[in-house]
């Protein structure tokens, strides 16, 4: 079992102030390493409209290199606008992954738009920064990856990484939209796609990580990071149903693979859990994995999904 | 070249329509047997939940000469898609081509949306029965919104040329509200795309084949290819894309180009042209052509006012 040492809560939305974009939520926290400060882009909301409903942002908070608990900077301006009218990404940009590619910052991010049978549906677009990361502009007005024969629906949770001179994303995939107490909740899995430039992309058309709780168990942000020999993947995951509460919420999981595509789970490796008490003692969720100087670190949200912002754990030991 | 116009063919009130369906008859389109073709198209049932409208897909079966009704389907041909599905609100169009033994239907699946009033994709489904039922391949679709075709991706039209699959299709390029308590209205464009399979399809990315007629807000939408003579022929059909419901002069008419080559279109929708007759069920509005060959004839079948609610009608070629 891999041992996390907790770090805290090292962000919280609640404390900026002044941003429109920015009132509460700080979700999926992905980071840019910068030479003396990392940039760690989230996903936030405005206030809810009259109707309860949210629309999202992501931006970037700066943790000071040296002491991450040191907020340097936070993004005056969401890094994206939302998209036109009928538009995929029309009521969101949630969550966000990031990666340099030569002198550009690519951007790659769940794009939410509204429907009439169930409340949303997702599908990932992309964008590229060609200022260090400020800001992006879309590649297109419409998504790079959206619905398939296999994958119908919410396509979301993109994390965009490249290795050997290849691209992949790991993304969700809806499975089905599940009617729990009058309301639609989706079940989605982990799937994966590959790309030689990052916009035409092959799927792998399969379920990478197999169910463990329940069948219709959800899966989330599937993070891999390659160390040791192997690539290493934490996700999280959460029952279909009542999981707003502790006792069926996000938990973080853990896979391992040799070759991208075959991934055996091991939840009890993954040396992550709630806390007793304090901010992220209900759940669990959106790991985010990242290596800064010698270290590796581990970001993620904590109750209510990063209503309250996100935290740090750093790994004692090697990951292997 | 000329067409002929026989007149209306089929008239849905005329007939008893699976799933409760009542009024119209949408976007005709044929598979040719030996002795009959039958003719797929969109038809209405209400949705008990909101009163709002679910397109569904039947068939009337015809003898040859496209005047005598056999029969018209009493079950479902295919069901509408699951919750939260592209196809969970209607299928309409659907294509079909016979292939390796099996009949492809390529649908164009309808969901209802929040700011605006729907979105489609292209999905595909095959028959093993003759074209009776049809069974999905997957919950989602074969085509969909892409980076440079940011929405409403539906009216395929396949054809094997070659050992290859193309499709034409359209494309949303954005919605536009035009009056300020006006609901969202949207502009498509053809465009063409190529498969080995026919499952999965390599788009142009947002290169409208057909050029505008109208100007930009020219809508273009079903086309249909025919090969006549050794040059490919695409009737499709335009209209502007906003005030077009009610007002005669900016709905829908039948658009032509040429091609040689698949690849450059000559827009000509002259020649053949086909017009509106006065006082007649098309004097109003032509729309959702499809053009096939039935015993040496080239035959067009197509919707004429208010978007087919009172059924189709046929044309021929000259000869």
């Amino acid at each position: 079992m891999f041992r996390w040492r907790k770090l805290g809560k090292v962000f919280t939305p609640q404390e900026v102030g002044g941003r429109r974009w920015l009132k509460e939520f700080a979700q999926a926290p992905a980071t840019l390493v910068f030479d003396d400060f990392v940039r760690v882009y989230f996903s936030g909301r405005p206030p809810a409209d009259g109707n309860g409903q949210y629309v999202s942002y992501s931006g970037f908070v700066d943790l000071d290199r040296s002491d991450l608990f040191r907020v340097r900077r936070v993004s005056e301006q969401p890094i994206l606008s939302l998209g036109g009218l009928g538009e995929f990404d029309e009521f969101g940009t949630y969550p966000v992954s990031i990666i340099r590619a030569g002198d550009e910052v690519r951007a790659y991010y769940g794009g939410w738009t509204r429907c009439e049978s169930v409340p949303f549906n997702v599908a990932i677009g992309v964008a590229v920064s060609r200022d260090g990361g400020e800001t992006f502009t879309r590649l297109g007005n419409g998504p790079v990856l959206s619905y398939s024969p296999d994958e119908p629906f919410v396509l979301s949770g993109p994390k965009i990484r490249r290795f050997n001179e290849c691209w992949y994303l790991w993304y969700i995939s809806g499975r089905k939209w599940k009617i729990v107490e009058g309301r639609a909740e989706p079940v989605y899995k982990i799937r994966m796609a590959a790309s030689a430039d990052g916009i035409r992309w092959d799927r792998a058309n399969k379920d990478l990580i197999e169910s463990r709780i329940e069948e219709d168990e959800a899966q989330a942000s599937p993070d891999v990071f390659f160390a040791n020999g192997k690539w290493h993947m934490f996700f999280c995951y959460r029952y279909s149903s009542d999981y707003r509460g502790k006792e069926k919420g996000y938990r973080i999981g853990y896979a391992a693979s040799t070759n991208l595509t075959d991934w055996v789970r091991d939840d009890a490796k993954a040396g992550i859990d709630v806390s007793a008490e304090g901010w992220d003692a209900e759940m669990i969720s959106y790991p985010h994995v990242f290596e800064l100087d010698g270290k590796i670190y581990l970001a993620y949200l904590g109750d209510q999904v990063g209503r309250y912002g996100f935290g740090l754990a750093v790994l004692e030991g090697a990951l292997e | 070249m000329k067409w002929i116009k026989r007149g209306r063919i089929f008239d849905p009130a005329q007939h008893t329509l699976p799933n409760g369906c009542v009024q119209f008859a949408q976007s005709p389109q044929a598979l040719v047997f030996d002795d009959f073709v039958r003719i797929y198209f969109s038809t209405r049932a209400v949705d008990r939940g909101n009163g709002k409208q679910l397109s569904h897909i039947a068939f009337v079966d015809m003898r040859k000469n496209l005047r005598d009704v056999i029969r018209v389907s009493d079950k479902t041909v295919i069901p509408l898609g699951k919750l939260g599905c592209f196809d969970e609100h209607g299928i309409f169009p659907m294509n079909v081509l016979r292939h390796d033994d099996v009949v492809y239907g390529y649908t164009c699946g309808w969901n209802r949306k929040v700011s605006v009033s729907v979105d489609t994709a292209i999905g595909l489904a095959i028959s093993r029965d003759e074209g009776l039922t049809f069974q999905r391949i997957g919950d989602g679709p074969v085509l969909a919104a892409s980076l440079h075709e940011p929405c409403l991706i539906g009216d395929g039209f396949v054809k094997v040329i070659g050992g290859r699959f193309h499709m034409w299709y359209i494309f949303g390029t954005g919605w536009r509200r035009y009056l300020a308590d006006g609901p969202p209205e949207r502009t498509y464009k053809i465009g063409h795309d190529e498969s080995r399979d026919g499952i999965s399809w390599t788009k142009e990315e947002g290169r409208q084949l057909i050029p505008d007629r109208l100007g930009a807000e020219e809508s273009q939408a079903l086309p249909t290819v025919i090969e006549i003579a050794g040059r490919y022929h695409l009737f499709f059909c335009y209209r502007q894309s906003f005030d077009f419901r009610r007002n005669s002069v900016r709905g829908y008419r039948i658009g032509h180009a040429w091609s040689d080559d698949l690849a450059n279109w000559t827009r000509d929708d002259e020649n053949p042209g086909l017009d509106v007759t006065p006082g007649d069920w098309d004097s109003d509005m032509l729309c959702y052509p499809h053009v096939f060959a039935c015993d040496g004839r080239v035959c067009l079948l197509y919707n004429g006012n208010e978007f087919g609610r009172g059924g189709f009608g046929l044309a021929e070629l000259e000869t």
